[in-house]
């Protein structure tokens, strides 16, 4: 690669295109849709790049798919309808679907809380909050202030939810789910507002009002939408693309140094540029073991105080009998005289997960 | 000649992960000290070394070969603020970029972003489809893919959220939370145009689908016009198969945008005419404004550099009044290449032109290099790139005033790092 001097871009750039003489690279121009380069692929360069321009044409491998392949697999749902799927589901089974299936990591009426995403709540206002100070409000990005379209809300809880069970859910739940969704939401149907009772079906999904649908820009609708996402690229200004070369005595609306307020160091491994050996790999043992030992070993080692003890198949069957789900709300909520997280409130949702699974693994 | 002891003189330290300033500042008073006795001899040259006195390992202990034992510090790292409640299969690890030498990241330090865990595909059940409205759809599997030609070229993946903590002020003291969520690769895969040219795409079809197969299913919206240009399905990066965590057998590479755009674990690509608003391009992947009005479908990852010689990690603590020292960085633009980088020593009100080095590709991370005399002041050291479509790095100001401060996304304004008296490093911004 050879160097072009910024000071000489002009006269280099030219020179490239017309290239009479040995070219290095194939030439650049900035048309791309986002506003940047694209390079083309000529006398066997693309960029820098050598590249082979021998003709493909007919080179064709692989096979069409069946219509049931295709069926199996064309199954996104999009804003006008296409795709849904047959089936309903009311507001009040879906409540009953979330509470079961959901309301562990997104809280009750999706109101977050435990540290998983809040799935309502808040008002559109609040998107033009800016913390611009220590203890101002964040914008609530909830799917009732914010999100455009309903159809991306029962495609991706049919594609990726439950968390750990994707994929698990029937038409009927999709749909109710949705449902109950949308009206903790308060999302309007037809101009009203949704009761228990309420039916949510492919019949009446276009009627669903997002507050925020036209809260995005560029407008990628209709058939000018990729023309009008070249045309905001095309401006810089639109992207925050207003950086100035100055070099000297540059004025900076009277920036002042900003330091570090109170630091993140929760990073996992701790910082550490030490080259030195470590003394012994753990990385075979179980990820709760060390957190068993640290938080719960000293009620839960033996039965004595009345806590099933690990290692006890009897104790823990019984345990067991009530559901992973109920025995995992019990450890992080408390039970009896087990407290909150075994007292430790620093533990993660996850980390509790991963004790949990530690003690009854070990207690088959 | 004099008869050395065989004993072994090089203690091996072990590890204790101790805080690594008070290490490196405990390091540097015992350099300064060697050097200010210049008649005492080093006995890692005076004595015969373990490592040369001994048999070493096996030449093929690893049959796969590992970084040598005393570099188990360098990895990615990842934090539960960077999570849904501390659980790590919807988070991101950072790559350790202090670290990183030259452009191309070492396969198991590439950053890694999952929505629904490392999914572990069996490559002989792979299938991949390429559907919609195009007249001939196919199925391809990986043995399929792979009789294409195949082409390599280095390209960076950046997270669009990369540094997004830092919008309302520095967070975190270190380069590998300020900017780790990016990595450079050379990657291996065929051209998509090579593959469509002959299904007939229909020129209505300005939309595709691309969608992973995952358990998140994670998808996204793409012109097709992107898909025609430079896009292509990679299988490998560094010369090996695509990691897992970087979506094996098949993602998409779309060189400059953003990397969640570059669909892991690939399953189809659909073409139509309407685009799909995915769960991540509209709850999440979209920049609110303080307007209240979001970006969507912001693609590109603009022109960007921050120095990683010195940072936080690797300070200056053990340099002297008077030396020569390189100041080192790395640039980047989704939209060309770099075209210069700049440099201030005091917080952008003065900048000097640093020199490019290495490659100089598109849509790559470029290195820049400056060799300064070290005067034992303290320093607010800043670099500030200019791509070949001549954008300039933003200040902070000057991206606080379009943007905000709740966009999340896109974060490419100027990094400063304070040099202190003593030589430690400290992330810090320049802002009113
Ligand atoms: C074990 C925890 C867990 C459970 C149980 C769970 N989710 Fe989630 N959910 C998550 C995580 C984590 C994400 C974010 C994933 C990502 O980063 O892409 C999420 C994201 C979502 C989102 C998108 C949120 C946003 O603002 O982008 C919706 C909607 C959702 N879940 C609905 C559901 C529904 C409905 C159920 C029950 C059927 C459910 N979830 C059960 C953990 C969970
Ligand atoms: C102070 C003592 C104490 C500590 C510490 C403690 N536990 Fe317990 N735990 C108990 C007792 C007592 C019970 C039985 C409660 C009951 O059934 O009334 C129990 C029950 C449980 C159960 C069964 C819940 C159920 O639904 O029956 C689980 C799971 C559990 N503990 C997990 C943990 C974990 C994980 C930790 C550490 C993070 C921990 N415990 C720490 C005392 C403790």
């Amino acid at each position: 690669m050879f160097k072009c001097d910024h000071k000489f871009i002009a006269t280099s750039v030219a020179a490239l295109v017309l290239g009479s003489t040995p070219v290095f690279a194939s030439s650049a121009k900035k048309n791309a849709l986002d506003g940047g380069m694209t390079y083309s692929r000529d006398r066997g360069m693309y960029s820098v790049y050598n590249i082979n321009e021998q003709d493909t044409k007919g080179m064709n491998h692989g096979r069409t798919p069946t219509a049931n392949e295709l069926k199996a697999w064309d199954t996104d749902i999009m804003p006008d309808g296409t795709g849904l799927p047959e089936g309903k589901g009311s507001v009040e089974e879906g409540d009953e679907i979330y509470e079961e299936q959901c309301g562990v990591c997104h809280g009750d009426f999706g109101a977050g809380g435990v540290g998983y995403p809040t799935l309502s709540g808040g008002s559109m206002d609040s998107l033009t909050n800016q913390r611009t100070a220590p203890g101002m409000d964040a914008p609530k990005r909830t799917i009732g202030t914010y999100w455009p379209q309903a159809s991306t809300l029962i495609w991706y809880i049919r594609d990726a939810m439950p968390y750990a069970h994707p994929k698990s859910l029937s038409n009927d739940e999709i749909y109710a789910l949705t449902a109950y969704l949308l009206a903790a939401n308060e999302i309007k149907v037809d101009g009203k507002e949704m009761d228990d009772d309420f039916v949510l079906s492919k019949d009446n999904f276009s009627k669903i009002k997002m507050p925020n649908e036209d809260g995005f820009y560029p407008n990628i609708n209709g058939k000018d939408g990729v023309e009008n996402v070249r045309k905001f690229f095309k401006d810089g200004k639109n992207y925050g693309a207003v950086g100035k070369r100055c070099m000297k005595n540059c004025k900076d609306d009277n920036a002042t140094v900003m330091r570090i307020g109170i630091e993140m160091k929760d990073v996992n491994p701790a910082y550490s540029t030490v080259r030195d050996l470590v003394p012994v790999d753990n990385s075979n043992a179980h990820p709760g073991k060390a957190g068993y030992e640290a938080n719960c070993a000293v009620c839960h080692a033996t039965d004595k105080m009345g806590a099933p003890a690990l290692g006890s198949k009897s104790d823990w069957d019984k345990v067991m009998e009530k559901g992973t789900t109920k025995v995992m709300m019990n450890a992080i909520n408390g039970v009896g005289s087990m407290p909150p997280k075994g007292g430790n409130s620093d533990l993660t949702e996850w980390q509790m997960q991963m004790i949990v699974d530690y003690m009854i693994s070990n207690s088959k | 000649m004099t008869k050395i002891s065989k004993a072994s003189n090089t203690e091996i330290v072990q590890s204790t992960r101790r805080d690594f300033f008070r290490k490196t500042a405990a390091y540097s008073v015992s350099a300064i000290a060697a050097t200010s006795i210049l008649s005492a001899d080093d006995e890692n040259i005076t004595h015969h070394s373990k490592w040369g006195t001994t048999l070493g390992d096996e030449l093929n202990k690893n049959p796969y070969g590992l970084p040598s034992p005393y570099e188990h510090n360098n990895v990615r790292r990842t934090t539960p603020l960077l999570s849904s409640a501390g659980d790590m299969h919807a988070a991101i690890s950072l790559t350790p970029l202090h670290e990183q030498e030259g452009i191309i990241t070492p396969n198991g330090l590439f950053f890694t972003r999952t929505h629904n865990g490392v999914a572990q595909i069996d490559p002989n059940k792979f299938r991949f489809m390429i559907h919609g409205m195009i007249e001939k759809p196919i199925v391809l599997t990986l043995e399929d893919i792979k009789k294409y030609p195949s082409e390599s070229v280095i390209h960076f993946l950046e997270c669009p959220s990369n540094g997004a903590a830092e919008w309302k002020g520095p967070q975190f003291n270190s380069l590998q939370f300020v900017k780790g969520m990016m990595s450079c690769t050379e990657w291996t895969g065929v051209r998509l145009k090579t593959i469509l040219d002959d299904l007939g795409v229909d020129p209505k079809a300005i939309w595709c689908l691309v969608e992973g197969q995952d358990g998140s299913e994670m998808s996204r919206t793409v012109p097709t016009e992107k898909i025609m240009d430079d896009a292509m399905l990679v299988y490998a990066m560094n010369g090996e198969a695509l990691r897992a965590e970087q979506g094996y057998p098949l993602r998409l590479l779309l060189p400059g945008w953003e990397a969640n755009l570059c669909v892991k674990w690939l399953k189809r690509l659909e073409f139509g005419d309407k685009p799909w608003y995915c769960k991540e391009e509209t709850s999440k992947y979209t920049t609110l404004t303080a307007s209240g009005k979001a970006i969507q479908h912001f693609y590109p990852l603009e022109v960007n550099s921050i120095i990683t010689s010195p940072c936080p990690e690797k300070p200056w603590t053990s340099l002297k009044k008077g030396d020569m020292i390189e100041i080192q960085g790395l640039a980047w633009s989704g939209h060309g290449k770099i075209k210069l980088v700049d440099i201030s020593f005091d917080g952008g009100k003065n900048w000097v032109e640093a020199n490019l080095k290495g490659l100089v590709l598109p849509k790559s991370w470029t290195r820049f290099s400056y060799i300064y005399k070290y005067e034992g002041k303290p320093l607010l050291l800043a670099s500030r790139a200019m791509d070949e479509i001549k954008n300039v790095q933003p200040t902070v100001n000057q991206e606080k005033k379009i943007i905000g401060v709740e966009g999340v996304y896109h974060r490419n304004s100027i990094c400063t790092w304070e040099v202190k008296e003593n030589g430690e490093v400290h992330n810090v911004q320049m802002r009113s």
